[in-house]
Formats: C-alpha cells, sequence, structure tokens
C-alpha cells in the first residue's frame, strides 16, 4: 500500500516537476527583488512594497507591469515582494495577510474580486498600511485608484469607429459578462453612438458577451452575426484585441476583412500589425509600463508618509458605488493608420512585427 | 431462435407491424434515430424562430465548420469514457498544442516553406507523447484518471502561458490556414460530390458485403426492405450534404477577386463559385471512420469495450488492460492535435484562450452522444452527432440573439435532460 502511495506521490510530483522545470521565469510567489542603493531625492530605502497580483499567468503582468514597478520601487530603495492569487479571491486574502506579515508598508492590489477584497483592505488601512488599487477599482474610499479610465477606452473605440462608419448596421463584441471592465468599455462606446442610435443612423444588428474574451468564440459569434445579416454589417465594436482577431478571422472568410471597420484595445502586437495592414481601424493602447511606474511612485510616496489625496497628480475619483477615492487615471492612446510611429518610438513593438506584409511606405511608419 | 431459418426476415411470424417493430428488423441504432431526430426538431425549431435562417447552405455550412474541432476530439474521449476513464485535460492539451503549432510557424521556422508539415508533424507527436504519459502514470501508476487529467488541465495551460506570456501569435501559414476551412481551404464541387458518391458506394458495399457475411455465417438476414432503406436514406443524407455545401456559394466580395485575378468577366449577378465541403469536415470524416472502425472492428477497440464492460474480466481474460488504456490516452492527443491545429487555423493565430472550456463541451458531446459513464457503453458516430448537437444549439442561439448567460442555461439543461432521457429510456427497455 505504501509502495503504491508513494508512486502516485512521485507521479504527481513528476506532472509537476514537468511544469516548472521548462518555466522560463520562476513562479512570483514571495519572489523577493534586491532593493537598489536607494539615494535619490525621493528615497524610502528600507520600505517593503508588497504587490498581490490576481493572476499573474496573464500576458501583461509579468511582461510589461512588473518590471515597472519593479523600476519604480528600486529607484527609490524600496523592496519589492509580491504574491500570486490565481484568479481565487480567496487565495488573495491569504496572500494579502502574508503580505502584511512580511512588514509590507505599502501595498499594492490588482484585485480578482472588487468587493471580496474590501475586508482584506479595510484591516490593511486599519494597521496604517496604505492600498493601492491596481488597474482594477476597490470600492473602498481609502484605497488609492491607479488605472487606465476603460470608459474612455470605450469612448476612444467608438470615436474611431463611428468616425469611420458614421451609419449602417453595428455589431457590439462585448468581454465576459463577470468582468466589470467589460461593462466600462460598453458604457463609453454607447455615449458616443447614442445619438446616431436614436436617430436610426446606427442599427445595433447584434450584441453578445464572450466568455472569457475568447477569440475562437468571438470568431463564432461573428460568423453567425453575417449569416444572421447576409453579410450587411459595416463596423464592429470588439471590445479587446484578442476578440478583434476572431472577428477579422470571420470576416476574412467572407472577403470583408479591411471593408468592415472593428475596434480593439491592448496593444497586441498582432492587433497592431493588423492596424498596419489595414484590417483593423483602431487599437486602444494601453501602455501599461506608464501604470506601473504610476504605481510604483505613488507607492513610494505613500511610504514616505504622504496621504493619498496629496499624490502628485491625484484627483478624486467618484465610483460606481458612489464612494469618492483619490485617484490617478491615466490616458490611453487610440492607435490607428495615422500614429503608428507611437507605438514604434515608445518601443513597445518593433518595426518588423509591426509591419509584416504591409507595402513598405504604404502607411506612415512602415 | 433455432426456428428462425436464414433468409426469411424476423419480421415474417409478427402480425403486427408496429412502429417499434418495424424499427428492431432494421437493426438500426435506436438511440443514434433518437438523436437525429432530436438534432432535427432543434433544426426545425431554430429555422422557424429564426424566419427560415438557420436551414441555409449558409448557415449548415458553418455550423459543419464550427463542430468539427468538438467533434474531432469527442472521437476519442468516446474510447476514454467507455474503459471507464475520463480526460479532464483536452482543452488546455489542445491550447498548448495549437500554440505550439504557432510557435514553429512564426518564431521558430517562419522561413520554411514546409513550415505547415513540420508544425502538424511537431503537433501530432507533442500530442501523443503528452497523452501518452498521461495514460502512463493512469495505468501503472494507478492514479484516478481524473485526478492526473485534472492535473494535466492545470499543468499544459500553465505551461502555455509561462513560455507564451500571453502574446498573440500571427498570422498562420497559409497552406496551414486551408486546415482552417473558409471558402479557400474547402474541396471545391466536383470533387464534394466524388467523396459524396464515394460515401454512397461505401454504405452500399458495407450492406452488401455484411449481408453476404451473415448469410456465410448463417445469421438472420435483415429483411430486404430494410437494407434497401438504409441505403437509400444513406445515400441520400450523403448526397444531399454535398449538395447542401455545393449550394453555399463563394462570397460576393471573395468571388470579385478570384474573378479579377483570374481575367474572369464576371456574369450578371455575380461569379457563382459552390464552395463544397470543408476541409476540417472532411477530416471529421476521415476520423469518424477510421475511429469507428478502430472501435468496432479492431481487437484493440474490442478490448476497450471489455474493459469497460467489466474491467476485473477483462484482465482475467489475459487482455493487457494497462497497455490498452495508455493506448486510449494516446489517441486522445493526437486527436487533441488534429483539433487544435484545426482551431489554429480557422482563427489564423495562436492564442493562449484557445479550448477554454473545450474539455466540458468534449465531454458533453460524446455523453450526449450516448456514452455512459458506467463504462462499455458507446459509439463514435454519436459523439460526433453529439457535438453538431451542442453547437447547433450555440450557433442558433446567437443567431437568435441569446447572450451567452442564457446559452449556458440552456445548453446546461439540455446535457441533463438528454442524458436523463436516456437513462430513463434504457432503464424502462430493461424492465
Amino acid at each position: 500500500m505504501f509502495v503504491r502511495r508513494m508512486a502516485a506521490i512521485t507521479a504527481v510530483v513528476a506532472i509537476v516537476a514537468a511544469g516548472c522545470s521548462s518555466s522560463g521565469t520562476p513562479a512570483p510567489a514571495a519572489s523577493v527583488a534586491a532593493s537598489g542603493g536607494g539615494t535619490g531625492a525621493g528615497s524610502a530605502a528600507g520600505c517593503i512594497v508588497g504587490v498581490s497580483w490576481n493572476n499573474y499567468q496573464e500576458e501583461r503582468w509579468a511582461k510589461w507591469d512588473e518590471p515597472a514597478i519593479k523600476a519604480a520601487l528600486a529607484a527609490a530603495g524600496a523592496t519589492y515582494i509580491s504574491t500570486d492569487a490565481k484568479s481565487s479571491a480567496a487565495t488573495q486574502t491569504t496572500d494579502i495577510e502574508n503580505l502584511i506579515s512580511q512588514k509590507a508598508k505599502v501595498l499594492i492590489i490588482l484585485a480578482q474580486d472588487d468587493s471580496a477584497i474590501k475586508s482584506s483592505v479595510a484591516t490593511a488601512t486599519a494597521a496604517n498600511i496604505p492600498v493601492i488599487a491596481y488597474d482594477r477599482l476597490i470600492e473602498d474610499p481609502k484605497a488609492f485608484y491607479v488605472s487606465f479610465d476603460n470608459v474612455e477606452v470605450g469612448r476612444m473605440q467608438a470615436r474611431a469607429v463611428f468616425k469611420a462608419v458614421p451609419k449602417g448596421n453595428y455589431v457590439f463584441i462585448k468581454g465576459d459578462k463577470a468582468d466589470a471592465n467589460a461593462r466600462f468599455l460598453k458604457s463609453g462606446q454607447d455615449e458616443i453612438i447614442k445619438a446616431a442610435v436614436d436617430s436610426k443612423d446606427i442599427v445595433n444588428v447584434g450584441e453578445t458577451n464572450t466568455d472569457a474574451w475568447t477569440p475562437a468564440k468571438a470568431q463564432t459569434e461573428m460568423e453567425q452575426f453575417l449569416t444572421a445579416n447576409n453579410n450587411k454589417v459595416d463596423a464592429v465594436l470588439s471590445e479587446n484585441d484578442g476578440m478583434a482577431g476572431g472577428v477579422v478571422a470571420a470576416l476574412t472568410a467572407q472577403g470583408l476583412q479591411g471593408k468592415v471597420a472593428v475596434s480593439g484595445q491592448d496593444g497586441d502586437a498582432a492587433a497592431l500589425n493588423r492596424v498596419a495592414l489595414g484590417t483593423q481601424t483602431v487599437d486602444v493602447w494601453k501602455d501599461s509600463r506608464m501604470l506601473g511606474k504610476a504605481a510604483g511612485e505613488a507607492a513610494v510616496q505613500l511610504c514616505n508618509g504622504t496621504t493619498v489625496d496629496k499624490i502628485s497628480g491625484a484627483s478624486p475619483f467618484t465610483t460606481p458605488g458612489g464612494n469618492t477615492v483619490s485617484s490617478v487615471l491615466l490616458k490611453a492612446d487610440p492607435i490607428d493608420q495615422t500614429n503608428l510611429n507611437d507605438v514604434l518610438s515608445a518601443g513597445w513593438i518593433t518595426k518588423d512585427v509591426l509591419c509584416k506584409g504591409v507595402t513598405a511606405g504604404k502607411v506612415p511608419g512602415c | 431462435m433455432t426456428q428462425a431459418s436464414p433468409g426469411d426476415g424476423l419480421t415474417a411470424e409478427r402480425p403486427r407491424r408496429s412502429i417499434r417493430s418495424l424499427l428492431q428488423s432494421t437493426e438500426v441504432d435506436t438511440r443514434l434515430l433518437g438523436m437525429i431526430l432530436a438534432l432535427a426538431i432543434i433544426w426545425v425549431g431554430f429555422n422557424i424562430m429564426s424566419g427560415g435562417l438557420f436551414l441555409t447552405s449558409r448557415n449548415l455550412w458553418n455550423l459543419s465548420v464550427q463542430s468539427s474541432s468538438i467533434a474531432i476530439m469527442a472521437t476519442g474521449m468516446v474510447l476514454i469514457i467507455v474503459s471507464r476513464n475520463i480526460d479532464l485535460s483536452v482543452g488546455s492539451l489542445l491550447g498548448f498544442l495549437g500554440y505550439t503549432m504557432a510557435m514553429v510557424q512564426v518564431v521558430w521556422f517562419p522561413t520554411n516553406p514546409l513550415t505547415w508539415l513540420i508544425a502538424l508533424v511537431v503537433g501530432v507527436f507533442l500530442g501523443a507523447i503528452i497523452g501518452g504519459f498521461q495514460g502512463f502514470i493512469i495505468a501503472y501508476g494507478k492514479v484516478p484518471a481524473f485526478i492526473v487529467t485534472l492535473g494535466g488541465f492545470l499543468v499544459w495551460r500553465g505551461l502555455l502561458f509561462e513560455y507564451a506570456l500571453g502574446q498573440t501569435l500571427a498570422p498562420m501559414d497559409p497552406t496551414f490556414q486551408l486546415l482552417g476551412g473558409g471558402p479557400t481551404g474547402s474541396l471545391g464541387e466536383s470533387y464534394s460530390w466524388i467523396v459524396g458518391i464515394l460515401a454512397c458506394l461505401g454504405i452500399i458495399y458495407s450492406l452488401i458485403s455484411g449481408r453476404r457475411r451473415r448469410r456465410g455465417y448463417g445469421f438472420p438476414l435483415r429483411p430486404r426492405w430494410a437494407e434497401v432503406t438504409i441505403g437509400v436514406l444513406g445515400c441520400g443524407a450523403a448526397l444531399g450534404a454535398v449538395w447542401v455545401a455545393n449550394n453555399y456559394f463563394w462570397p460576393v466580395e471573395l468571388a470579385k477577386s478570384y474573378a479579377q485575378t483570374h481575367n474572369i468577366v464576371e456574369p450578371p449577378g455575380g461569379l457563382q463559385i459552390p464552395t463544397g465541403i470543408a476541409f476540417p469536415v472532411l477530416i471529421v470524416l476521415v476520423v469518424g471512420l477510421v475511429m469507428s472502425f478502430i472501435a468496432t472492428r479492431r481487437r484493440f477497440g474490442r478490448y476497450v469495450f471489455a474493459i469497460g464492460g467489466n474491467p476485473e474480466a477483462a484482465e482475467l481474460g489475459g487482455i493487457n488492460t494497462r497497455r490498452t488504456i495508455v493506448s486510449t490516452y494516446v489517441l486522445m492527443g493526437i486527436l487533441c492535435s488534429i483539433s487544435a491545429a484545426i482551431s489554429t487555423a480557422r482563427l489564423n493565430a495562436g492564442v493562449t484562450s484557445l479550448g477554454v472550456q473545450n474539455e466540458l463541451d468534449v465531454i458533453a458531446a460524446a455523453v450526449i452522444g450516448g456514452t455512459s459513464f458506467s463504462g462499455g457503453i458507446g459509439t463514435v458516430p454519436g459523439a460526433i452527432l453529439g457535438a453538431v448537437v451542442m453547437q447547433s444549439l450555440r450557433s442558433g442561439m446567437v443567431l437568435l440573439r441569446v447572450d451567452s448567460p442564457v446559452q449556458d442555461i440552456v445548453v446546461g439543461c439540455v446535457l441533463v435532460a438528454a442524458v436523463g432521457l436516456d437513462t430513463f429510456l434504457r432503464r424502462g427497455n430493461k424492465r
């Protein structure tokens, strides 16, 4: 019996090892970045900043956000520690307790669930540990909110598409039904096109949520909307780039790529390439490095005893829940064929990736 | 039975020809027939509700392509569930293999003209190895399949995120893209008819050879009219499907650019190019045939069903149960890679979320198709039909503009109702 049980355990360990051995970067759980020299003016030497990621496995956190936060903290001599809740609100609660017991002075939280996180935030602020709500809102007047303005992102998407197609049949491919950002984006889009919808210039010929923002599902949805409308679709407001990819694949199968306006956001390499090729109208680009930098710098100021309302650049923001929080809301940059140079000069993407398959000199930047 | 002499059909002694006895004399799988009936009801229902949109060539063609990835994996899931195991890792594995194939084309060998072939070979081998590895732990390590594949579900998706950093890889190789269907990734008119006619000949041949074999062994024969009816209906279905596929013409824009590049003067009303059977659908047909053959005509398949029926008896009977189980998982891995190629090609991009929740769709398709969790029962055609039923519900509801939360509710209810009804009927039959 014992042998068999050991065999089972070995097997499990083997699977886990297979998963871990090939992973390039170590898991962020409790990884500690060495603190820099820290002699600058905004020095916060010795200050420990704890970051609670909700799901580190998504592309951007590891690639863009974390290095930016780390750099901002290292510049001031603060120490970075982090945990990953792996998409579980319960795990995030224990994560935050862990960070506090590791003597974190400031917490940066990317909330998995904006309501479930409240008690953890209350515990922290009661112990005089300031909390920064990173990218996702936390409904607590004491938390400092750093994000892109998602309603504005929705407006930017709609503005660009509306400019290209002021009249016609619109399809709305929305994100996951459980994600508040999907609703923020839609409300921003609605603001821009409301008048045209009321005057019947714009007709809503299809609208659906897409589970987990899955591109393949968005593709199937788009195929069905095209079938239902006998290809009479003039514009698609897709809430992000992944789904826009599915939409463009469905359009391509009908030979409609480039003839139908499509929106997106995130600045995915493939999507920016589509913008250069002309198959996607706009890609609202949120430079996560700016967000990470803003959060890191806010954390350093909080380390030094600055109160949340005195942080540089902070302004009050009224939440949907009726709270007033101090916040820094960054502006996104809608990328279309005219300003591709923005992403190039920022080092976000290389020219050969951006311009793959684009005739040289056809659009500025390529 | 001893009285029934070969040649005179079983129906001869029956004075009352009820529908049931008619069906019995044709020896048609009543469950399969019930599913076809259910599918017909769903299709007609959607067609009425959508104002005639559902039963158009275009929508049915779309539906066939949309179902193909799940259908292929479902054929393998049948064997796994029949042998009283389960595979929860197929969605993650599909994502992992699809992304790997995208890596081959975009990162590793972007300029090689045979990059599509390399991608496929790498994908299939990796699929087989991973499947075999999981199967090995299940069969030889005696770890429950649920746990091993639950682990796989986490590991393969995790590994994918780890080395992908979530980045989308696009575009795929043009030849590889053909696997995903689309008007260019289809057989075209004449080849589609050839496939249809071949299918027809195959049905007739199998009926004749089956009859001859039965006569040789002295088994009771089906009445002649039943054979003819099956033949006519089967041929009709095959040729009808080809007719539907050929009736979906190339989208206007594509036809226009085709005419321009080939210097064809467009006739008034545009060029009408029949699309025909899409490649992914052709792959489903081939996979379905091969898997059916393996499941019902090969020793391996019989072993799988024997193990599912009674594992102890199978083992005592001299079947190498462990090796058989490992083989089912190797097959599953290979099928995952085929599905991965199709979905990646169709989307024309490698994305990290490929195949999310597919394990549930695949298991649901197999179960709706009559595969029993108690083991030993299940058919490959049933599973393919199950996948079509699931996708019909989804696509139909999008056509009716039903939003995803309601879609989930409906699909969930249908799943439970289908299996519940099936169990109820089977219990009724036993009494």
